[in-house]
């Protein structure tokens, strides 16, 4: 530019410190655009930019009533209300706001709160509804914040808690199928990295803005059916007050395809309210949690395994003396008296345990219980039933048992002997009731599993029939054998308790309990297991009843459990009689 | 000879033949308006949004760029007016148009304490009319123009007479006026911003035209020590100062360094070519004023350094026209119209840009033309609609030249006397 002012005029001075001035400008926006640009953005991106968390909203869970999905937990929105003390005002009128309006949800003594000026966050109110939210929301009190939380809802109130477990405060799912599946049901939380404007909403414009999408926990219908276990759960409630039993324990199992129908403890707890649960004992659930020894129940699997080995049949005898040694053991009947040549058939009735010791000897030499005898009851039991292994159903905290295999040192013919009438070992009970289905439908194994299927975009897609995990186990021909040997053991035991025209079979069990290394003498533990159908087994029950320092007894304490149970689902699933 | 073309009230072109006019004065206004405009357009949305989530107000997003075309319209309108008005009727009627000044400012003070309702008060101060539809005005702007005008006729008698560092004859009245305007604007109307460009009108014309250095310096000295009890006396321009004072080294959490902090942020992140239009995160309410006094931070933001470079450059292309025109205006009476008229326009536009980039403390003045809001762009764009005007009536350099060559005795009389006076006085 050419500036022709007049020489030496006071223009001329003007233009110059113009010029100077503007180069000076022009100096100093050269530093702060393109030296300290970089400082600048990251300045800028510190106060811009903001991380906002989309959560993803937990699966729901879904029983079934028939066919169709109801719902058991459904998620409910509530809101943390928060205030920073350092920028709020309207101390009074915030305070009376929320006693009016979430009297009930604040905090103890948050006026105190509100007085910590020197703080920034301070959580006032906890689980406030939507409609409590907006209230507080439209008053527009600044300073003072909501955050939503999504908070678990159970419609059936207590119903099959200890199939769902619960969630906690920070969200994460304990026990049952909440704890299995936390992953599952949780979803994946969705990012939205922004820049904000000056009140924190975010904006379109940046470059380094992130979004990825939540995805949605998985809404999963379970296989429990809403009657089947609220009837269980009735059972259970009331024979504990019959029998004064601190612990009973069910689980209904479909042996067609090992889908849980129902499952139940008692005591019993409430999803919703779990942290009012006086001790944590009463989250845990027995059926798959609690170890013990199966005791008479697994009398079955050594008849099967005999069967199976073509080593003894129903109708084939054996002399009873009510006594029986095993190297330096002498084992002895609970009911005596019925001896002389004896069929396992009776053996089965009595529930007679050197019948059956006779069976792992014959399994042997016919003398002894030979370390090949040992491998095959192990195979059996182990391998093909899989007793003392995880049955790998989707709950939290299952136990495996314990199976001494013969190759251990207590791996012995007195710990097999023992095991024939299901001492020595320790199993759950949905092993036990999984492994009778493979006993009683043809011989395949089925995994227990309570997840028939999901619910997405609000249509429920059900799961394919489940394979068995493994077929064959036993022959079909033994399956029919220790399924008509059962029946006949249940119907000579306890006439007229079933409706007549069906097949009900079952075993009972009475174990004793091992406390310091020896069994005791004022405990035990009743059990039964057994199925039930008419021209094939429909479902399959195991219950099981159990006190400190009780003594129970499977044929009076738990078998009427089973018949009661038994008896309604031969009505619910309106089982036409054999023909 | 001498008092020929001024002091008997007949207009120069006795001595200066009309010419066209200076077009880049219009164009150069005309282009700043529209970057206004384009500002207004970009940032607009952003603001009505702020506001109306903060005070939960109903802004449209085409609230300000709509306010802003209206403004420009009426400040076009009056910069066609000046340009057209002759500017005798000015020279005669300077003294009238500060009568005026003073009396609305004077009325507004007393309808204001009376509490009348076209007196707007806002935060403690009364500085506007509000006229009802035809929006608000404020009476400062009529002094300020007022003044212009009066000390421009008045300086250029005295210049002319050689008598500009007469201290009884011309700077005791001076002072005098001067120091009246400014109580009414700083004092009554708490408007440091008008009173800072006021000073710089007046200072200006005086050094136009042809004050002494001695008497200057006691002018500068004067008017350091004004500011500095007016910095010392309010806690908020302390503030300011302080903040200025921390250089780079200021924080965002710091409430008084807020804004200059976020003014740098947002230049800085433009970076050399900027964000880019609808792009800008500090308008959305992060830095404070972004439509009125921070507007250049946001152009920053948006256009980067290469835009700010190119606005500073037309800022500075205006400014040398309106130099060139007061080089070549024969008529010190104009010459100190047009003078005032600099001082006025590059005081707002440096102080609004040192403040801006950290180099001066905040003054809370506008950027000429492209800030939003009515008077200050209407009451600018006439005195350039003045320049423009007066723009037709320079002698060409060449001529000027001639005249210095052959000791013409305009020239002698402008440049020779005062200089020749004060080497007598000193």
């Amino acid at each position: 530019m050419k500036f022709e002012l007049h020489k030496g005029s006071r223009s001329r001075i003007l233009a110059v410190a113009i010029l100077l001035i503007a180069a000076i400008f022009v100096g100093r926006l050269f530093y702060l655009q393109v030296v300290q640009h970089d400082y600048y953005v990251a300045l800028a991106a510190e106060e811009q930019q903001s991380r906002f968390v989309i959560p993803a909203s937990r699966g729901m869970i879904y029983a079934k009533s028939g066919n169709e999905p109801v719902q058991l937990v459904m998620n409910q929105t509530v809101y943390t209300v928060f205030a920073d003390p350092k920028t709020v005002t309207e101390d009074r009128e915030i305070i009376t706001s929320l006693k009016e309006i979430a009297g009930g949800n604040t905090r103890p003594e948050f006026e105190k709160l509100l007085e910590k000026k020197e703080t920034r966050y301070q959580i006032l109110a906890t689980k406030l509804s939507r409609i409590q939210a907006d209230k507080l929301k439209e008053k527009g009190f600044s300073g003072i914040g909501f955050q939503e939380t999504s908070q678990r809802v159970y419609p059936e109130g207590a119903l099959a808690a200890h199939v769902l477990g619960f969630v906690n405060t920070e969200g994460v799912g304990n026990y049952g199928i909440e704890g299995a599946l936390n992953d599952e049901l949780n979803g994946k939380d969705g990012v939205l990295q922004a820049v904000t404007d000056v009140r924190n909403v975010p904006l379109t414009v940046g470059n380094n803005n992130v979004r990825i999408p939540k995805q949605d926990g998985k809404n999963i219908v379970l296989s429990i059916d809403r009657s089947i276990q609220s009837k269980v759960e009735q059972a259970l409630v009331s024979a504990a007050e019959r029998t004064a039993a601190s612990n009973v324990s069910a689980v209904v199992l479909n042996p067609k395809n090992g889908e849980v129908m129902a499952l139940a403890n008692v005591p019993k707890y409430s999803p919703g309210e779990y942290f009012k649960a006086e001790d944590v004992a009463v989250f845990n659930n027995n059926v798959i949690s609690g170890p013990y020894e199966p005791g008479s129940t697994i009398k079955a699997f050594t008849m099967a395994t005999a069967i199976d080995k073509n080593v003894a049949k129903a109708s084939d005898t054996f002399v009873n003396t009510d006594l029986i040694r095993v190297e330096d053991r002498t084992i002895s009947n609970a009911t005596k008296g019925i001896t002389g040549t004896i069929s396992f058939q009776t053996a089965m009735q009595w529930s007679l345990n050197t019948g059956f010791v006779t069976l792992a000897q014959r399994l042997g030499n016919g003398s002894e219980i030979t370390p090949a005898a040992r491998e095959t009851m192990y195979d059996y039991f182990y391998n093909k039933f899989r007793l003392g292994q995880r049955t790998g159903i989707e709950l939290a905290n299952e136990a495996s048992g314990t199976l001494i295999a013969p190759n251990q040192p207590t791996g012995n013919a007195v710990r097999y002997s023992n095991m024939s009438f299901g001492q020595g070992m320790e199993t759950t009970m949905l092993q036990v009731a999984a492994s009778y289905g493979a006993l009683i439908n043809g011989g395949n194994y089925y995994t227990p599993t309570l997840i028939d299927g999901y619910v997405e975009d609000g249509e429920y897609k059900e799961n394919p029939q489940p394979e068995p995990a493994a077929k064959g186990v036993i022959k079909p021909s033994t399956s029919n054998e220790i399924r008509q040997m059962l029946i006949t053991a249940r119907a000579a035991g306890f006439p007229g308790a079933d409706r007549a025209g069906y097949s009900v079979g079952g075993k009972t069990g009475t174990s004793q309990v091992v406390k310091n290394g020896q069994y005791s003498t004022s405990e035990t533990i009743a059990s039964y297991v057994g199925f039930g159908g008419a021209n094939e087994a429909e479902y399959v029950i195991m219950v099981q009843v159990s006190g400190k320092d009780r003594e129970f007894q499977g044929a009076r304490d738990a078998m009427p459990i089973f018949t009661d149970i038994s008896n309604w689902m031969i009505e619910y699933l309106k089982l036409q009689p054999k023909g | 000879m001498r008092d020929r073309g001024w002091n008997t009230g007949r207009s120069s072109t006795d001595v200066v033949r009309k010419h066209r006019p200076d077009y880049l004065i219009a164009l150069y206004t005309g282009i700043l308006m529209l970057l206004g405009l384009v500002i207004m357009y970009a940032i607009g949305p952003q603001r009505a949004n702020v506001l109306n989530a903060a005070l939960g107000s109903d802004f449209s997003d085409s609230y300000f760029f709509t306010k802003q075309i209206i403004s420009i319209v009426i400040a076009a309108t009056a910069f066609v007016i000046m340009a057209l008005l002759p500017y005798l009727l000015i020279v005669k009627h300077a003294s009238k148009l500060l009568v005026v000044g003073l009396i609305a400012c004077v009325v507004l003070a007393i309808s204001g304490l009376a509490g009348l309702s076209f007196a707007e008060e806002v935060n403690g101060a009364t500085r506007w009319f509000n006229l009802g539809i035809f929006g608000s005005i404020q009476p400062a702007e009529i002094l300020k123009f007022g003044m212009l005008a009066y000390l421009a006729v008045f300086l250029g008698v005295r210049a002319t007479a050689g008598e500009i560092n007469d201290v009884r004859k011309t700077l005791i009245p001076t002072a005098l006026v001067s120091a009246l305007a400014l109580f009414i604007i700083v004092v009554v109307q708490k408007d440091l911003g008008t009173g800072v460009s006021l000073t710089a009108i007046v200072m200006t014309m005086l050094f136009v035209a042809g004050l002494n250095r001695r008497v200057g310096a006691a002018i500068v000295a004067i008017v350091l020590a004004a500011m500095l009890v007016f910095i010392v006396t309010a806690p908020h321009r302390m503030a300011r100062v302080a903040t200025f004072f921390q250089g780079d080294n200021t924080s965002t959490e710091d409430g008084a360094a807020y804004h200059i902090q976020h003014a740098k942020i947002a230049i800085g992140t433009g970076g050399l070519f900027g964000v880019g239009i609808g792009n800008s995160v500090q308008a959305t309410g992060y830095l404070p004023e972004a439509i009125n006094d921070s507007v250049f931070a946001i152009m920053g933001e948006i256009f980067g350094f290469v835009g700010l470079l190119s606005l500073i450059a037309l800022f500075v292309a205006l400014l040398m026209r309106l130099l060139k025109v007061m080089d070549g205006l024969v008529d010190m009476r104009l010459k100190l119209l047009v003078a005032g008229v600099f001082g006025w326009f590059g005081a707002h536009v440096m102080l609004n840009i040192a403040a801006m980039i950290g180099i001066f403390p905040l003054t809370g003045i506008t950027l000429p033309l492209l800030s939003f809001g009515g008077t200050s762009m209407l009451f600018m764009a006439a005195a350039l609609g003045m320049v423009y005007h007066l723009s037709q009536y320079t002698i060409h350099p060449s001529r000027i030249k001639e005249m210095t060559q052959y000791e013409d005795p305009r020239s002698r009389g402008r440049v020779g006397r005062t200089r020749h006076t004060g080497r007598r006085r000193s």
